[in-house]
């Protein structure tokens, strides 16, 4: 009879990026265990008495040929087979190939209840060689879709690249996929149990998503503190061509270190400047939610050499060649927080001849638009959702968006039952279970969406619809 | 009517395939780490004991009128071994696929041929190991075959469908298209229907002399298990934690009610006497039953193995009902009235 599920590990990545590295030091470290090897190209794996099955990437589309229904018909194959043994396998590791689109493998536990009884997907892994792996997003989709499904991502040889590449890539990455856990490794030295039994398909525990991911999204993607004394000050938007030489790393400029990804005109920039009391979380809790409404009024367009004030304006800074001078009018000394609408643009801030630096700055997730168009999604709130409004909610989702809809995961609180609800999905295919009870912890409903085309206020909308009134 | 325990022997591991000699004085059984034993029918003894296939056998055959067992494993070979004797005969390498389906032509059909699938090649062996055609690639994987009971073509199924090859000239007779995948495949001993279990979960009837198709669904799960009496009229199939048993006399079961035989878990292994009319039955439970599905009060006997039946195969004369499991011991039941 059934005993648990084999916990099954899915490695990613392209040729190169050190898959095999990662799969040799799990089969060495945890010689104790049973495990079997699913993978492509055979004699890669070097140690002995593994058990090692070769596999041939067999489609089967299940639904007249949609792509986005099809799932590994050799993996179902021999994943059966592995199930014909007197001692049960203590786990499984499928290598996929480099250029493998990871959806029809992770889609395959999801065929048919024996496999979902006998099989756990307890994780994709992805590994990128950050040397290499921002020419394979530029290039070529399914390097984009590996980081997509990813729950573990590791930017692997990072002896090969420069703290600032590293930097930029993370960055990358995390607009890409919020919720995977990103480790810097060379030759894939990170923890076993950050990489196996991670339980990462099942988002057992909410709080493991990056809880800035999960903030709402704001109209502003950068605010900056600055102590200001009274007077009218220069408000320096862009880098004129003379000034490039002398850049403070300190300023808000980081305009110059990665492509410009500016959204909209590049010529307007929308800025707002309230005055706080201190730089007390509450006060700059307080300014932040009054930006929200003043970022939402109608903008004054203002021309080079004209003049921003705080208060409750929102001003459309007209640029030319992302550059413009304005002048900043402080009616008297104390903490100003400054709101950007677009955080590339570098800003800075001139009394007299001198740079003020920001006492405090905040980035407000930017990941929403972005040039690979598959992004995350989050959306995190408090209260009881409608079951059957819930339903006829994901069910319309999945089968209008289901092929842009890469992965999908959550826990949500349903009115009525005394458990969590934990769901999990793939494209079209979706498996929803109760796990265990809420009990003391508070009722609220996380959840994410990773894919392309992803619009965050219909999807935000759409999810508040079904919360009990 | 009881089920009594005959003799038990032990395999290395799981019990992957069962076959009883055509003489039914040995049963063949394949572990699936690889150990091939034979044993004498009457009382488990005189256990031979062969090699098999490295990483693993998969399928077991004994050719018709002979002691030649034929082997299929995760080697990509088919191995010929002189059963009577426990000697290697023959190994044939089909390639790098595992060899997971054989089945000898019927007995009294013409000459002898041993169909074999190994991934997507399809080949027919003679009783030499000689191969006599080899076919074009299937578009899938092969993951089931049955020949025509007058032994004139092999049905072998994908996904995506079953084409029925010629035993005298290798050309398709017949390509029948099914959108899904195929996990069992079984003729009507008269040849009127063939059938297919299905991945979505359903049964598909063709009736090849009239182009009639019939699908029957309302599964819980694929349907992996197929068997026909040995009158035609009742068709058994697993897929729930009944075994549901179609009438398949005159136009076929469509708006007919099958018989639905309980089990208390999902049933895995389910088959007809030869030539008697009794249904075995056997779920993950470890339960096996045995059924007449044509009375009004069908149940006749039950058993309870330690482990849940991997393969259930009756002995050529009906007496004798060997017992695979997935513990790796082989029972032998003997059926009393």
């Amino acid at each position: 009879m059934d005993s648990n599920p084999i916990p099954v590990t899915v490695l990613t990545g392209f040729l190169g990026a050190g898959k095999t590295t990662l799969l040799n030091r799990i089969l060495t470290e945890k010689h104790g265990r049973k495990l079997a090897v699913i993978e492509n190209e055979f004699g890669e794996v070097g140690v002995d008495n593994q058990l090692v099955i070769q596999s041939d990437e067999e489609l089967f589309e299940m639904n007249n040929g949609c792509i986005c229904c099809s799932v590994r018909g050799d993996l179902i194959r021999i994943l059966g087979r592995l199930l014909k043994r007197k001692d049960r396998l203590d786990g499984i590791l499928i290598e996929t190939t480099g250029l493998a689109n990871p959806a029809p493998v992770a889609q395959t536990f999801f065929t048919d209840d024996e496999m979902r009884r006998n099989f756990r997907l307890d994780g994709i892994v992805t590994v990128v060689d950050a040397k290499h792996v921002a020419t394979h997003l530029d290039s070529n989709d399914e390097s984009v879709k590996q980081l997509a499904f990813a729950d573990v991502i590791l930017l692997n040889k990072t002896d090969l690249a420069t703290p600032a590449e590293l930097d930029s890539l993370q960055a990358r990455i995390r607009g890409i996929n919020a919720v995977a856990s990103v480790f810097r490794t060379r030759d894939c030295d990170v923890p076993l149990d950050r990489v196996l039994d991670i339980g990462g398909f099942n988002l057992g525990r909410a709080t493991e998503i990056d809880p800035k991911f999960m903030e709402p999204e704001y109209p502003f993607e950068w605010a900056g503190a600055y102590d200001l004394p009274a007077g009218a000050h220069d408000l320096v938007i862009g880098h004129s061509e003379a000034e490039h030489d002398h850049d403070d790393p300190e300023d808000h400029d980081h305009g110059d270190a990665h492509p410009h990804h500016h959204h909209g005109n590049e010529n307007e920039l929308d800025l707002a400047v309230m005055s706080v009391p201190s730089l007390s979380e509450a006060d700059l809790e307080a300014a932040r939610d009054a930006a929200v409404s003043v970022f939402s009024d109608w903008e004054k367009r203002t021309n080079p050499g004209e003049e921003v004030a705080p208060g409750a304006t929102l001003y459309r800074l007209l640029l030319d060649g992302g550059y413009g001078g304005f002048k900043l009018m402080i009616p008297k000394a104390g903490h100003y927080v400054v709101f950007e609408g677009c955080g590339e643009d570098p800003l800075h801030i001139r009394v007299g001849p001198d740079n003020v630096k920001p006492a405090w700055q905040s980035d407000y997730h930017p990941a929403h638009e972005h040039n690979e168009g598959v992004t995350s999604v989050g959306i995190q709130h408090a209260g009881d959702l409608d079951g059957g409004r819930l339903n006829n909610w994901i069910s319309n989702l999945l089968r209008t968006k289901g092929n842009d809809i890469y992965r999908m995961k959550g826990v949500l609180s349903v009115k009525g039952a005394p458990k969590r609800m934990v769901f999990q999905g793939i494209h079209m295919l979706f498996d929803a279970k109760f796990d265990r009870e809420w009990g003391a912890e508070p009722r609220v409903n996380t959840l994410v969406f990773i894919g392309k085309n992803l619009d965050r206020a219909a999807l935000n909308d759409a999810f508040k619809s079904c919360l009990v009134q | 009517m009881q089920l009594t325990k005959h003799w038990a022997g032990p395999l290395d591991d799981y019990a992957i395939d069962l076959a009883w000699a055509p003489d039914g004085t040995r049963l063949a059984a394949a572990s699936a780490a690889g150990p091939i034993s034979v044993f004498a029918s009457s009382d488990g003894s005189g256990r031979v004991d062969l090699p098999g296939h490295e990483g693993g056998s998969n399928t077991l055959a004994w050719q018709p009128g002979t002691s030649v067992l034929a082997s299929g494993g995760q080697d990509g070979s088919v191995k010929l071994w002189d059963g009577a004797a426990g000697q290697h005969s023959a190994t044939v390498a089909l390639g790098r696929a595992w060899v997971e389906h054989l089945e000898w032509r019927p007995p009294g059909t013409g000459a002898p041929l041993l169909a074999a699938a190994a991934g997507r090649k399809f080949t027919f062996l003679g009783a030499d190991g000689s191969v006599r055609h080899a076919f074009k690639d299937a578009p899938k994987t092969i993951t089931a075959l049955a020949w025509h009971p007058q032994g004139g073509c092999a049905a072998v199924a994908y996904f995506g469908g079953v084409c029925l090859w010629d035993a005298d000239d290798g050309v398709a007779q017949k390509e029948y298209a099914y959108g899904n995948g195929i996990h069992a495949l079984a003729w009507s001993p008269d040849a009127r229907w063939l059938v297919s279990g299905n991945q979505d979960p359903s049964v598909h009837l063709w009736m090849p002399e009239s182009d009639v198709e019939l699908q029957m669904s309302g599964y819980e799960t694929k349907v992996r298990h197929l068997s026909f009496d040995s009158t035609s009229h009742w068709l058994a199939t697993s897929g729930s934690q009944d075994a549901c048993v179609w009438d398949c006399s005159g136009q076929g079961p469509e708006g007919r009610e099958p018989a639905m035989l309980p089990h208390d878990a999902p049933v895995c292994g389910l088959q007809f006497q030869r030539a008697h009319g009794l249904l075995a039955t056997a779920a993950q439970d470890g339960s096996v039953v045995l059924w007449s599905p044509e009375r009004k009060q069908p149940l006749r006997a039950t058993v309870r193995m330690p482990s849940a039946a991997t393969k259930l195969t009756w002995s050529p004369d009906d007496r004798l009902l060997a017992i695979g499991t997935e513990k790796g011991m082989v029972y032998v039941l003997r059926c009393e009235p």
